[in-house]
């Protein structure tokens, strides 16, 4: 239990300082991160609606989302804050802190992370606009209410189920150990003290 | 086909292998929070609740709080508990997490009451920090908000269930035979 703590307290420490690391650069690369989603959200809209009339611009560290109002005029519609994005800081502190992995795997899983919560931010934020359009009676939405929850919850979700998905496996292993020191530890007390710890842990 | 010892099954072994427990586990736990979240009622009373808590802590720390509905206003200073403010995703996020992995039940009672306790109580925590950034602070209020607070959530929650895992979370079932 006591190794546990340690382990934890190393891992919160790590993502501490390298959280308060990124979260001084924010400010540096929010403009760029930025423009990489709207560079990314334009072709989804694209995609996605029949007739585009969804524009999406990076201005400063905002991200501005316009929408056609005549063929030849747009008008704003909504904006993101340089906070939208955000999430990818605590992924990387995550994947940072998480024992056990070499170099090369941390670097692969930053990548790959980094690549996929992008992807994921784009997909939110394309469905959270179309949402918005159906909110204010631009479209038509079938059961919006419920589908706005589930994409705010999947805004939450997306780095906790990147960084799970990326180091799952880890984390088995580090669990494993864990209990079978616990195992060892209650059967060097004896018997006794073993079916005490039994009943404890239910 | 494979089979579990002794009871045939009806479904191919592919659709077998699918953690069902686990899918529908997410799946009542997302529906329970669209629900709570899209009931007006519902979310007003928790928010009124987490405002007149906050109103109450920062009472005791001498700055006299008065709840407006789920505002908390004070002479210098006002904050707002909106949905996003009530911890709700986290915590749902958390019981998912509680509920899907495989251990007894009793033991997942112990990580719920764990988790939803220690994140409701951290977010009393947030909820009065930010009062007192936007009072000291206010140039950094948007950061600590959106940024630094969603962070420690995360890796509050990630933190809490490590701990229940590796201290009762351990499945005891004995492994179901499968032959072939």
């Amino acid at each position: 239990m006591m190794q546990m703590a340690k382990r934890l307290g190393l891992f919160i420490g790590i993502f501490l300082a390298v959280l308060i690391s990124l979260t001084a650069l924010w400010s540096a690369v929010v403009p760029a991160v930025t423009r990489l989603v709207a560079a990314c959200a334009a072709p989804v809209f694209r995609l996605v609606e029949a007739e585009n009339v969804t524009h999406v611009f990076a201005q400063g560290d905002q991200l501005w989302v316009y929408r056609a109002v005549s063929s030849h005029q747009i008008a704003p519609f909504t904006w993101f804050d340089r906070y939208t994005f955000f999430a990818v800081v605590p992924l990387i502190a995550l994947l940072v802190a998480t024992p056990g992995l070499r170099i090369v795997g941390r670097l692969w899983r930053l990548a790959a992370g980094c690549a996929v919560l992008l992807a994921a931010h784009v997909v939110l934020l394309v469905l959270q606009v179309e949402l918005a359009y159906a909110a204010v009676g631009l479209s038509r939405v079938w059961m919006l209410g419920t589908w706005q929850v589930v994409v705010r919850i999947a805004w939450e979700a997306a780095p906790i189920v990147v960084w799970v998905a990326l180091t799952a496996r880890v984390w088995k292993r580090w669990l494993g150990n864990v209990w079978k020191r616990q195992q060892a530890r209650t059967g060097a007390r004896g018997p006794m003290h073993a079916s005490l710890a039994e009943s404890e842990e239910g | 086909m494979k089979t579990v010892k002794g009871r045939p099954s009806l479904f191919p072994s592919s659709l077998q292998k699918w953690p069902w427990g686990s899918i529908l586990t997410v799946g009542t736990t997302v529906a329970v929070l669209v629900l709570i979240v899209n009931d007006e009622g519902a979310m007003q009373w928790i928010q009124t609740a987490l405002a007149t808590i906050t109103a109450g802590i920062l009472t005791l720390f001498g700055h006299a709080a008065v709840v407006a509905g789920s505002t908390v206003q004070t002479d210098v200073f006002g904050i707002s508990v909106v949905t996003a403010c009530t911890g709700l995703f986290t915590t749902g996020l958390y019981v998912i997490a509680v509920l899907a992995f495989p251990a007894r039940w009793r033991a997942r009672a112990i990580g719920l009451a764990m988790g939803i306790g220690g994140i409701f109580v951290l977010n009393l925590i947030r909820l009065v920090s930010l009062y007192f950034i936007g009072v000291h602070f206010p140039g950094v209020l948007d950061l600590a908000h959106q940024g630094i607070w969603q962070a420690v959530f995360i890796v509050f929650a990630v933190v809490l269930w490590l701990l229940w895992a590796g201290r009762w979370g351990r499945a005891r079932r004995p492994a179901s035979k499968v032959v072939s």
